[in-house]
């Protein structure tokens, strides 16, 4: 496909995507903030359901050598980045996706948090063209560099290749511990309704 | 109803399972989620607009992300903030809202700062990390995702103290 084709694809892939995360409240910030200070779990519950879905979709067509599956080196940067991205999003109250479709919706805090995104970003690309770390993609060979802090690349389609399980194999183990999370977190839900209904009752006065 | 869309709350199960099925198509098609390249790109572009060919000076700029109009992930925000737009427009939900205290904005820029950077240390943003890398079953997915409940956890601590404090 063609540059501007994947550009129009990509457009009206990110307004759908806009529109239902406008009209349904979701937000992955909330999915992790709500449900380890508030133990309410909204979001967290949806954000289950799609990497289920996900997970079977994905690995069903790597294990065709279908698909355009991220390709690039991991290590520590990659837990250290998401660790400071973490922090970062509960401060904001906004993510990635939260700050674009907050700032359709005309909150300036969220523009306020994307502009500082970008500085971030930059910022970032000073002091990496000092000292170069992480490797750029071009160094990047897939093998463990431990001299770097990275692991190399790997996912459901090089696991099929070693050891000649279809990769769909390990998307439906993936796909059950996700499943059991979130069975998990109906069952906490369940105790609370009925916590709650106890307390309520006990609450009014006996006839 | 379409009326009845714009009235009520989706409900999230709903609306992310229909974005997980076209996050499939989007990875058949071109690749999945993400909004972190983007971001970088977009950061690219803006840079270059203010400092022309000052910016030849960073290396990152040419070995990294070498900015490019036509980087398709730009575009999923650019959708991301359309869609929402016209979302919130025709749900009657549009309206300018500004932080009134200090406080948020401290907290917005730094919360902002850390998450442009954090991104581009990892090379993965939140979306890629939830709805690219993990279920791909990519290793860097469950870094990724150790390292962004460690940090929700931090942050919430902090987030705690200053709601108390």
């Amino acid at each position: 496909m063609s540059p501007i084709g994947q550009c129009i694809v990509a457009f009206i892939f990110g307004s759908t995507v806009g529109l239902l995360v406008q009209r349904s409240r979701f937000c992955n910030t909330a999915a992790l903030r709500d449900a380890i200070l508030f133990k309410t779990y909204r979001n967290t519950k949806a954000l289950l359901v799609a990497m289920m879905i996900l997970t079977f979709g994905f690995t069903l067509f790597l294990t065709f050598g279908e698909g355009n599956p991220m390709h690039f080196d991991v290590g520590l940067n990659t837990f250290a980045g998401l660790f400071i991205f973490g922090v970062g999003m509960v401060l904001a109250g906004a993510c990635t996706v939260s700050t674009w479709v907050k700032t359709g919706e005309g909150n300036v805090g969220a523009l306020w948090a994307l502009i500082f995104t970008f500085v971030g970003m930059f910022l970032f690309s000073m002091v990496w063209s000092v000292n170069y770390w992480p490797p750029a993609p071009a160094s990047m060979t897939g093998e463990p560099n431990l001299e770097a802090f990275q692991l190399g690349y790997s996912n459901a389609a090089t696991l099929q290749e070693k050891f000649g399980i279809p990769a769909i194999f390990f998307g439906m183990i993936q796909i059950g511990v996700l499943y059991l999370i979130y069975r998990a977190i109906r069952r906490k839900e369940m105790a609370q309704e009925v916590a709650h209904m106890q307390a309520q009752a006990a609450a009014q006065p006996a006839e | 109803m379409p009326s009845e869309f714009f009235k009520k709350t989706l409900d999230p199960v709903i609306a992310l399972s229909a974005i997980a099925v076209l996050d499939i198509f989007m990875f058949l098609i071109v690749g999945a989620w993400t909004v972190g390249g983007g971001e970088t790109m977009m950061t690219g572009l803006i840079a270059q607009a203010i400092m022309g060919d000052e910016l030849d000076r960073l290396p990152f700029w040419q070995l990294v992300f070498k900015p490019d109009p036509t980087y398709w992930k730009i575009y999923i925000s650019l959708g991301m903030l359309f869609g929402a737009f016209v979302g919130a427009v025709l749900s009657n939900e549009f309206y300018i809202r500004v932080p009134r205290r200090l406080e948020e904005w401290v907290l917005i820029t730094i919360g902002g700062l850390l998450m442009g950077i954090g991104i581009r240390l990892a090379f993965v943003c939140n979306v890629s990390t939830f709805f690219g890398m993990t279920p791909e079953m990519n290793m860097g997915g469950y870094l990724a995702m150790s390292g962004i409940l460690a940090g929700a956890w931090v942050g919430s601590m902090i987030y705690k103290k200053i709601l108390e404090g």
